[in-house]
């Protein structure tokens, strides 16, 4: 065990000497940023849920049974994130993280390092979990008015629900990599993860639950609730879990502490299990993801001349740029299932358009197409930002340890991260466009609506860009192993709010003025002087902002990335 | 062709390089050796661009480093002690993004990088991804690709670190070859034999700041040591400096 708390100690006190970092105060002003905001999710998911639970209370005959089902399907959805990130996080300190040549070199078993590596994946992705479950327990705690049973009973329970997780997905990690590179099983992993999370997003959409609304439909949901109250699976711990809450909350003492009993025999059976398991297989695995994979793709020598010609009309470094980024892009496989995933909600996101029932709503038709399409701005530019906080924003940080090389080429930052810039802007700007010319049509605005939204989607795109390569270049992270991780930081955040503050600044200066020409031509009569001036002065504003936010944040990245050196 | 003039560098309180002045001539091998964390590769990179100095100035063929930085990186061949690259691209294509880069013409291009693999002993793996290369593998593509665009400076950090002896070999013949062709070669080394068989002049950094400069006989005479070889001279001039 000796062994196992050594190998532990690194990440200890890489942690506390964090806190007495030279840096230490702008890092207690990142502490406090995410801290509030931390705390803002966990009051937001404890209002929410305080306020269903207290509507299910009202509801006669149902509600006790839905407030169980809420917390039943809770704690599978739990489960199911536990695993989820267990499973990544395994991967990657099993076999993947760069320390691991030096910690097996040492003159530790296979197995501590191990049983090291398996809490330190156990923290990792289960404290998230843990601390958003409390605001939702908390609830149930005071809306059932439970005693100190309840609370007990939660605390105790969560550990073993966490440990099971874990160690399922350590062995599953652990079986699969005897056989398959450990590089290539992330891939399999998030792919396979993408994919069922796509086919339950689209059949869920497909269920069209807007019809829900309409009373014709309403029998069936009474049938829905009888199917309720459905025992879960007696082999699943998040039914133990749920089994042992529910008892504590109905003052069944016996029915908590005997599956409280069962999690934590689970644990310790599993926990055993996976230490023999690991014990045969841990080590082979470890092995095995020393070898290069071969590429998923072999080479084909002919595309040089298609990609040539292509971006040709470039000047040398630019070229140079952009095809490095291009080819370093498309050949990562971890970029795949996340391209998959975002074409996905793409389509989703078209097809709520075209079920919108515009034609049942008591309001005018004509008014509320173009409020939607004014306010489809808004969520396009919203889902580019997202876009861009996942690709553009770690763009810079995704040089690496190789960044040397910009830096000794003959060309400037400023250059760089312009090539940067186009090589992002071109594609997001030709999404952004399909997104609201297709939403436009499927809404079938009018010829003002349509020019005016892809007149400011166009404007947007490259404030939302630069800001994403600019600040990327403010906030970079070199070492990460994973750079797309680089959106969770300080800069990430802060681009993300930036970026929402600056559509909500557009949508606002531009919905005014646009309501009044609106209004003007419904009722028949044209634009007042003052209103004109309105008019130019707000678009002035919205032209400027674009511009601002174009050339700051470009600015910003050039000077910090000048002055790392 | 290179002039480095009261160079100077500090990280906070800490004064990495002190004042530092030297030249290097046109088809000089200049050699740099100085203990661990003596300012060698900080100064190394100040000669690349790739670090700012807090004082003090790198002229390159004329050029000074600070005022058109473009135009004097495309006079110089950086070679960094860790070959870190995009693993995401084959060897060949990092010769072209180099290529690219330094405005080596379309024409020009093909022959000379295939010669240069060939030479480096890379050509079969040309279109593999890097990140199958080994750590020598990587070192001599980076050598390559910095030869590419016949650099008038050759500035290499540690150039014999993970190599075997056949590829050492074959780089001293390089450097050697390229210094008689006019090739200004600045280079830091711990291998003093290297230092000793290859340089013209070897410059001593210790604490930051240059101890001693001359050639191999220069600086035995300056430590007063005419029998003993560069080892000796350099722990008997660095231990003359160290504190009391």
């Amino acid at each position: 065990m000796n062994g196992v708390l050594t190998l532990l100690k690194p990440r200890l006190w890489s942690f506390l000497n964090g806190n007495v970092a030279r840096d230490r105060e702008p890092r207690n002003i990142k502490w406090l940023l995410f801290g509030g905001i931390g705390f803002l999710f966990w009051a937001g998911i404890f209002t929410v849920f305080y306020r269903v639970l207290r509507y299910f209370q009202g509801v006669e005959g149902f509600g006790d049974i839905l407030a169980y089902k809420l917390l039943s399907m809770v704690l599978i959805t739990f489960f199911a994130l536990l695993m989820f990130s267990s499973i990544i996080a395994a991967l990657s300190k099993f076999y993947l993280s760069r320390d691991l040549v030096l910690v097996h070199a040492l003159p530790v078993s296979p197995a501590q390092i191990f049983l090291a590596r398996w809490i330190e994946s156990t923290i990792d992705s289960a404290w998230m979990v843990v601390v958003y479950s409390l605001p939702i327990f908390l609830s149930y705690g005071i809306v059932y008015r439970a005693g100190v049973l309840f609370y007990a009973t939660t605390l105790g329970a969560l550990l073993p629900f966490c440990l099971i997780g874990s160690a399922l997905s350590a062995i599953a990690v652990v079986l699969v990599a005897r056989f398959l590179p450990a590089g290539r099983i992330r891939t399999v992993f998030v792919f396979l993860s993408l994919v069922l999370f796509v086919i339950l997003l689209i059949a869920f959409r497909m269920m069209r639950p807007e019809q829900l609304t309409n009373p014709d439909t309403f029998a069936s949901v009474l049938l829905y609730f009888r199917s309720l109250e459905t025992p879960g699976s007696p082999w699943l711990p998040s039914t133990w879990i749920y089994d042992s809450l529910r008892g504590a909350l109905s003052g069944n003492r016996a029915g908590a502490l005997f599956n409280l009993a069962l999690l934590w025999s689970g644990a310790a059976a599993l926990g055993y299990l996976m230490t023999w398991i690991a014990g045969a297989a841990y080590f082979p695995g470890f092995s095995k993801a020393q070898t290069t994979a071969e590429r998923l793709l072999p080479s084909r020598q002919g595309r040089r001349a298609a990609s040539a010609w292509l971006l040709g009309f470039l000047s040398g470094p630019t070229r140079a740029f952009a095809v490095k980024e291009i080819k370093t892009f498309t050949r990562d496989q971890t970029q795949w299932p996340q391209i998959f995933l975002m074409i996905a909600l793409i389509v989703v996101y078209l097809y709520n358009f075209s079920v919108l029932p515009l034609d049942k709503t008591p309001i005018k038709t004509f008014y509320l197409q173009n409020l939607f399409s004014f306010l489809n701005m808004g969520l396009a530019a919203f889902v580019l930002t997202a876009l861009s906080a996942r690709f553009v924003f770690p763009a810079v940080s995704t040089e690496g340890v190789a960044f040397w090389i910009v830096r000794a080429a003959p060309v400037s930052i400023r250059s760089f991260l312009w090539v940067k810039f186009w090589v992002y802007f071109l594609p997001l700007a030709i999404l952004a466009e399909f997104l609201i010319v297709a939403t436009n049509l499927l809404l079938r605005v009018t010829d003002l609506m349509m020019i005016l939204s892809t007149a400011t989607v166009l404007l947007m795109v490259p404030g939302i860009v630069a800001m994403g390569v600019g600040l990327g270049a403010a906030y970079p992270d070199f070492q990460s192993e994973n750079p797309a991780q680089a959106v969770t930081s300080f800069g990430g955040l802060l681009f993300m709010i930036l970026c929402a503050g600056f559509i909500g600044f557009i949508v606002i200066l531009e919905a005014g003025p646009v309501y009044s020409v609106f209004m003007a031509s419904l009722n028949g009569r044209g634009l007042a002087l003052l209103q004109w001036v309105w008019l130019a002065i707000s678009f002035a504003l919205v032209i400027l902002l674009c511009v601002l936010a174009v050339v700051l944040p470009m600015r910003l990245g050039e000077r910090r990335l000048k002055a790392l050196a | 062709m290179i002039e480095l003039t009261d160079l100077t560098k500090r990280y906070g309180k800490t004064l990495a390089v002190d004042r530092l002045s030297l030249s290097v001539a046109a088809g000089e091998i200049f050699g740099f050796i100085g203990p661990n964390g003596a300012g060698k590769t900080t100064t190394i990179r100040m000669m690349g661009g790739t670090l700012s100095p807090t004082a003090g100035a790198v002229v390159i063929d004329g050029i000074d480093m600070a005022a058109r930085p473009e135009e004097a990186k495309r006079r110089i061949g950086f070679i960094p002690d860790r070959p870190f690259l995009y693993e995401k691209l084959t060897g060949m294509e990092f010769m072209r993004f180099s290529a690219d880069l330094y405005g080596v013409g379309d024409g020009t291009f093909r022959p000379k990088a295939e010669d240069l693999l060939r030479t480096f002993g890379l050509f079969d793996w040309s279109h593999d991804l890097i990140e199958a290369y080994s750590h020598g593998m990587k070192q001599r593509l980076v050598i390559s690709a910095a030869l590419l665009h016949d650099p008038r400076v050759l500035v290499v950090d540690e150039p014999m670190v993970g190599l075997d002896p056949a590829a050492i070999k074959m780089v001293k013949d390089i450097l050697k070859d390229l210094a008689r062709r006019g090739t200004a070669v600045f280079m830091s080394t711990h291998t003093l034999s290297v230092a000793e068989d290859l340089c013209d002049r070897i410059g001593i950094i210790h604490r930051g700041a240059l101890i001693a400069l001359g050639t191999t006989r220069e600086l035995k005479r300056l430590a007063q040591a005419q029998q003993a070889d560069l080892e000796e001279v350099f722990l008997k001039l660095t231990e003359e400096q160290a504190p009391s």
